[in-house]
């Protein structure tokens, strides 16, 4: 598409898997079902209590689905005249050895963008140019997608550039040179430097999952991307890009034919690699908080628990339900967003996920086949000003408790059911989104995943929601992550929970300042002992 | 779905007034219907393969550019905000609510010369969703606190936005090169006056006047709808709006004739940048210099030239070269930008970029790459249409941007006609030393250490 410069401000084939089994969801529950008392009438603002954190239960892990070696998924369009490729491999950040962090992601954006032995990276890019061709690799925790589009018209020299790039890449020790400062800038500067919103979300990845191979920045880390030499590369490449590992998607004008084409020659790759990551638990953790320093005007925060929760749960549905009413991605009418920004200006926008969130750039839809076998629940609370951290992070708790402690209201449950049951659709318009759907239920064993969606909202209910809530969330498990230029300051707040009011420019309704008092003394689940202080500088160094 | 490749027949409808018959279509592979209600409301309709959904888009054409006043500026991007605050008929929450039940989504975007609200979802809904938006837009009202509570989130705004450097470079490099007309600040506006927002209440309310009105305004539904049954709830809903857009003056920025430098110092780690920007006339007043705008950017520094196989690729001085161009209704900005791995490869670049600009101006143009160029624009076109939502997308800014409802098609009808000679001649016009403007930003450290100030 032509870039609009805005100024500012964005039938398939399924495996026949059945739905795992339920039993191991309850093994793990932590304390994640404790019941919270939410404040129903305004206090004084007295110091809260300071909560005694329990200790951390570790999370057994339970991998995803392995469909079978180049499991294909086909989706021809009638008069569609655009091809879209999607090939999803298993392989991922968990993949990266110790003390290479990053190898994966490198190794992707080697083969996508560094040449193939009939092409270098220039000449590759002379090549797809005139033709508007679309040919990239991202690189999550344990999938790694080469997406690929292009017109009709241009198919068969597209397929060849496409095919090349898994089968023959050029591996040109300079590409690597420059692949590799450009993937130590995006952590130096990018990350650390220029983006405190992403900053909070991948530091709460590595708060929630420090010690084991999620904790790492899919990007890697400085240290480990500098240990990588060109033969790690091509070692890797052979090992993990593997005909057992990809599901193979196809979207638009497609057929039966092209489907043939494409796996005779993606049967050149390696039957088989390296074993499959065999995940260690996750830690469990609950009651820590990082206060990340930076040279920043306002303060960005990310709270989140892991638990056991995934999409082939009974529980699935409704908790992921709870989490859209809570505050549905990039949505008007969340009871975050309407209650900390639309009454009280607090800030852009607040939001919560059940699955782990991952930002696709500017979009507002969900990003696919970034699936994990352990997932997280998270609430994102945009840049508030300074003083008002503490205070936005209360509120949060306090609008997550209203969530585990009783039903929700009539009327704002059917606002949140409408809305999904459409929106859902809205989701799955595009040839590259069906089919990052049909792929991500292959992986998940969950056919049918957005029909078994909209149909699960059409017959639940306020209490059956709470039930299933209850099962699996609680602010008790929250772990939180704030990046913040008077680090000591905050921290030091957060550890003695003295009381923080707000104050408006503007007056503001009754029913709001009381609830205020209520929040303003809101407990955080966050002992003195687990508050630790950051630097920017030193994030994702080794 | 269904495409139409190269020629689509005209499609035209009459609709209680004026009807705007559509030329020949012979890019935008969907047909318009065009009609214009008494009032001067334009309504676009293109039905389209998306069963049961709908893309509601309006376009109100105003933005940073119509940011005359002192310490307003910013406000046409407030009022964006201010937009979703309710009516009397739907007092605020009521509509977000309504339209959350029915299954849609929807938000809203300003640039320095539109403000885009656009919504998605049901086609079986959409008499509810025309009602509704009708309504805001003839009958928007809202409360003073409710007015100043949403500047705080607009500085939320600005908050998440200034962590990264870009939005600096954009509010320096404005305010350089423009001395009297508003693109010299950005669309979010000076932080200064998005301070005071919560004063300018009354002032809200003559913006709404001013600006949001039928004639100022496009709508555009794309998607699979009853047309018949649309354009009537349409004349019910729009056609007692009434108003007429102001005849504010915008001041013209007097040709620049003198270089023009800034720098910047960035606190915090990030990569040093480079970048040139001359003065450019605009697509809003000739699609041609917009057309030739477009080729030239790829040219100069796409992934295919020799500036950025030179930076990026082979010496690897540069993270990413890339031009600034967007179409614009006044003259604006045309930019090479480059990230640059180390301050002291500022020099070569700058002779890089000097260098580039000299073989555009020389006349010697490599006839393939630009036919290469022309290509690329076509199928990224084709290719960015799958959706209801990227259709009415594109239709929807270039169409308040350049003021027609098929200014898409229009646009790269005048990029095929583009000539490697026009591109040079453009170039030799523009691209003048004294028509420049060069930004620098440093981070501090570096800056220290490069002896900076």
């Amino acid at each position: 598409m032509k870039r609009l410069a805005f100024a500012i401000a964005c039938g398939s084939c399924l495996a026949c898997i059945t739905l795992a089994p339920t039993d191991v969801r309850d093994a793990s529950r932590v304390d994640l079902e404790r019941a919270v008392a939410v404040p129903d009438a305004p206090r004084a603002p007295v110091p809260a209590p300071v909560p005694q954190v329990a200790a951390a239960v570790p999370l057994p892990s339970r991998p995803l689905k392995a469909p079978p070696p180049l499991f294909t998924v086909l989706q021809p369009v009638a008069g569609k005249p655009i091809v879209s490729f999607r090939l999803v491999f298993h392989t991922g950040a968990v993949d990266d050895p110790k003390g290479k962090e990053g190898l994966t992601a490198l190794t992707a954006d080697l083969m996508a963008q560094g040449g193939t032995r009939a092409l270098s990276s220039s000449q590759l890019l002379d090549a797809l140019f005139p033709m508007a061709a679309e040919l990239s690799a991202t690189t999550d925790k344990e999938f790694t997608v080469f997406e690929g589009r292009v017109h009709r018209d241009r198919l068969d020299a597209f397929l060849k550039i496409f095919t090349d790039v898994l089968l023959e890449p050029r591996f040109d020790p300079k590409e690597l040179d420059r692949l590799r400062t450009d993937a130590v800038n995006a952590i130096v500067n990018q990350l650390r430097g220029q983006d405190d919103e992403s900053l909070g979300k991948v530091a709460l990845d590595a708060l929630l999952y420090e010690g084991h191979p999620y904790a790492h920045f899919n990007g890697g880390t400085v240290e480990g991307l500098k240990a990588v030499t060109l033969d790690d590369v091509k070692a890797h490449w052979k090992t993990v890009f593997t005909q057992d590992r990809l599901v193979v998607g196809l979207a638009g004008a497609v057929d039966a034919a092209l489907e043939k084409r494409l796996k005779d020659r993606l049967a050149a790759l390696p039957a088989t690699g390296a074993p499959a990551v065999k995940l260690p638990p996750a830690p469990g953790v609950h009651g820590k908080a990082w206060v990340i320093e930076r040279d920043t005007l306002s303060a960005a925060e990310s709270m989140g628990a892991s638990f056991t929760l995934r999409r082939d749960d009974p529980d699935y549905y409704a908790v992921a339900f709870a989490a859209s009413y809570l505050g549905e991605h990039r949505q008007f009418h969340g009871v975050l967003f309407t209650e900390l920004r639309e009454k009280r200006g607090l800030n852009y926008g607040d939001y919560a996920y059940a699955e782990h969130f991952h930002q696709d750039g500017w979009s507002s839809l969900p990003a696919l086949n970034v699936g994990r076998s352990q997932q997280d629940f998270s609430i994102w609370i945009r840049p508030v000003e300074p003083q008002n951290a503490l205070f936005a992070a209360r509120g949060a708790v306090y609008f997550l408790n209203a969530l585990t402690s009783k039903p929700a209201p009539n009327d704002r449950f059917e606002i949140a059911r409408g809305f999904l049951i459409g929106y859902t659709r809205v989701w799955e318009q595009t040839d590259q989104r069906r089919l990052g759907y049909a792929i991500d239920e292959a992986f998940y064993g969950t056919p049918g995943f957005l029909d078994g969606y909209r149909k699960a909202l059409a017959e639940l209910t306020p209490e059956a929601m709470l039930a299933a809530v209850k099962r699996h969330l609680s602010s008790d498990g929250l772990n939180f992550v704030f990046v913040a230029k008077d680090a000591q300051a905050l921290a030091k707040v957060l550890s003695n929970q003295a009381p923080s009011p707000i104050a408006y420019p503007s007056p503001k309704p009754a029913e709001v300042l009381a609830e205020d008092k209520a929040i303003a003394t809101q407990a955080l689940p966050v002992s003195p002992g687990a508050v630790e202080v950051k630097a920017a500088r030193d994030f994702m160094e080794r | 779905m269904r495409f139409r490749g190269v020629l689509v027949g005209l499609a035209v409808l009459t609709w209680a007034g004026t009807a705007a018959a559509q030329k020949f279509q012979t890019f935008f592979p969907y047909p318009l219907k065009v009609a214009t209600l008494p009032n001067g409301l334009r309504v676009v309709r293109v039905p389209f393969e998306s069963p049961g959904l709908v893309s509601y888009y309006t376009v109100v054409r105003v933005g940073s550019r119509n940011e005359v006043e002192a310490d307003h500026t910013g406000f046409a991007h407030y009022f964006e905000h201010v937009m979703f605050k309710g009516t009397k008929a739907w007092p605020e929450g009521t509509r977000d609510a309504l339209l959350g039940r029915l299954g849609f989504s929807e938000n809203a975007f300003t640039t320095d010369d539109v403000t885009v609200y656009f919504v998605n979802g049901p086609s079986t809904s959409l008499d509810k969703l025309v009602e509704l938006e009708a309504d805001r837009f003839r009958n928007l009202e809202y409360s003073e606190a409710t007015f100043q509570t949403e500047a705080k989130a607009v500085l939320g705004e600005y908050h998440k936005n200034a962590a990264n450097p870009g939005l600096k470079m954009e509010e320096e490099l404005a305010a350089t090169a423009f001395k009297v007309h508003p693109y010299r600040h950005t669309t979010l506006g000076f932080y200064d006056d998005i301070k005071k927002m919560p004063g300018y209440f009354e002032y809200s309310r003559e913006f709404f006047r001013r600006w949001y009105t039928p004639d100022n305004t496009l709508v555009f539904v794309v998607g699979d709808f009853d047309d018949a049954k649309l354009m009537a709830w349409v004349e019910k809903g729009y056609g007692s709006w009434q108003g007429k857009a102001a005849k504010l003056v915008i001041p013209a920025e007097p040709a620049q004739k003198e270089a023009r430098q800034v720098h910047v110092d960035w606190a915090t780690p990030t990569l040093p940048r480079h970048l040139h920007a001359w003065h450019t006339p605009s697509a809003g007043m000739s699609l041609t210099d917009g057309a030739v705008q477009s080729v030239l950017s790829a040219y100069l520094a796409g992934p295919t030239s020799p500036l950025y196989k030179q930076l990026v690729l082979e010496q690897q001085l540069c993270e990413s070269v890339s031009t600034g161009y967007g179409e614009h209704r006044d003259p604006s900005l045309f930019s090479l930008t480059a990230t640059l791995k180390e301050e002291r490869h500022r020099a070569a670049v700058q002779a890089a970029f000097d260098a580039a600009v000299r073989d555009a101006v020389s006349g010697k143009l490599d006839a393939k790459r630009v036919q290469d160029i022309k290509d690329n624009l076509r199928y990224s076109l084709l290719m960015g249409l799958e959706t209801a939502d990227h259709v009415a997308m594109q239709l929807a800014y270039f169409g308040g941007v350049l003021g027609g409802p098929g200014s898409v098609d229009a646009l790269y009808q005048a990029i095929a006609q583009v000539k490697p000679a026009q591109v040079s001649a453009f170039a030799k016009r523009h691209l003048t030393d004294s028509n420049r403007t060069v930004l620098t930003l440093t981070p501090k450290p570096a800056a220290e250490k490069a002896g900076q100030p």
